[in-house]
């Protein structure tokens, strides 16, 4: 499975830390450029991991009011991207928390699925691969989400979700395996 | 599931709007006034308490109150500044300027007042005025440095970007 090209912004980390150093300086249009450039990508990222419009409207503007607030203590403007999605995912996990008891898995059964053999005959295309992540329990959605849809790096990733990037690789393994087996399903069905 | 929020076009708006309110230098600005207005008044009322022999029981307990209010609004103004309207870079550069601005008002009566009817506690005011002078000072210098880092480190990843682009 290759990464596909995707609608995120794809900026050199230098244009994200001159937009932190802007914002930092209190120059209210680069406050502007960063909503306009990460609304998009942030709310695909919610809207995926909370299953709701509403829910990830309220979630996106606390995540917001929370980058605005916290803006002036990031120390490498280079990183946005890792803290944006971090600080998502923490406001993310925070009100599933309250409202859920997470659940383990859902309809599909993980270790199944994790079993199903790799083919690399058949790869899956983009839209296919959108649908069956949808599918996939909570932590192998969320992992594939920030790898495909939003081009975080492993490093990234390994920063937003608090992790070591081993465990984002593995995870990343365990979810295409996921994912693939879903889509095969699909398919036969 | 739909790529981008419903109505994106409004939602954008709306967190720019959210954006600009946030960053409104008049909250700011009020609530670095409200903290140099507490800091003023704790160090007078402070000053009196201090230097005041023998006094009556009552008026100790109502010098004590009103410090402990003083404390009170200077710790909220503070929280909030910290929490909710956090100062940014050419923010801290304005709430140094009014920090020294005010401390050198404050000085500057206590000791008009020192001179034209000197007591102790007109001078334990005004050195604890001369200490938050210099606090001010400090906070004031600290700020124009991290401003002028922030302002080259910007030219400099402008330079690189334009640079880069051609």
């Amino acid at each position: 499975m290759s990464r596909a090209p995707s609608q995120n912004p794809d900026l050199p980390r230098s244009e994200d830390e001159l937009l932190v150093v802007r914002c930092q300086l209190g120059e209210p249009e680069a406050f502007d450029d960063l909503i306009g450039r990460w609304h998009g990508p942030l709310w695909q990222y919610i809207r995926r991991m909370s299953g709701r419009d509403e829910e990830a409207q309220d979630i996106l503007q606390d995540v917001w009011l929370r980058v605005i607030r916290g803006i002036p203590r990031v120390r490498d403007g280079s990183r946005l991207r890792g803290w944006l999605f971090g600080i998502a995912r923490r406001v993310l996990m925070d009100r599933l928390r309250r409202q859920y008891a997470l659940p383990a898995a859902s309809d599909v059964n993980a270790d199944d699925l994790a079993a199903e053999p790799h083919s690399p005959d058949r790869e899956p295309s983009f839209e296919a691969l959108d649908v069956a992540i949808e599918a996939l329990p909570l932590i192998e959605r969320e992992t594939l989400t920030l790898f495909y849809l939003r081009d975080l790096s492993l490093a990234e990733i390994a920063e937003a979700l608090e992790i070591p990037v081993g465990t984002v690789k593995s995870r990343l393994f365990r979810a295409r395996r996921m994912a693939r087996a879903v889509m095969q399903k699909e398919t036969e069905s | 599931m739909s790529p981008t929020p419903p109505l994106a076009a409004a939602a954008v708006a709306d967190l720019r709007r959210l954006a600009r309110t946030e960053l409104s230098s008049a909250a700011r600005v009020t609530y670095v006034l409200l903290a140099l207005a507490a800091t003023a008044m704790t160090v007078v009322v402070t000053s009196l308490w201090l230097t005041e022999p023998a006094l009556p029981l009552r008026t100790t307990i109502a010098f004590g109150a009103l410090t402990g209010i003083g404390l009170a609004w200077l710790t909220f103004s503070l929280w909030v500044l910290r929490s909710k309207h956090v100062l940014l870079a050419r923010h801290r550069v304005v709430a140094g300027q009014l920090a020294v601005s005010f401390s050198s008002v404050f000085v500057a009566g206590c000791l008009l007042l020192g001179f034209a009817s000197p007591s102790r506690a007109v001078w334990a005011a005004s050195a604890m005025g001369i200490a938050l002078l210099v606090i001010g000072v400090v906070v004031w210098r600290r700020a124009n440095t991290a401003h002028t880092k922030l302002v080259a480190r910007r030219n400099a990843l402008e330079r690189e970007l334009s640079g880069g682009s051609r």
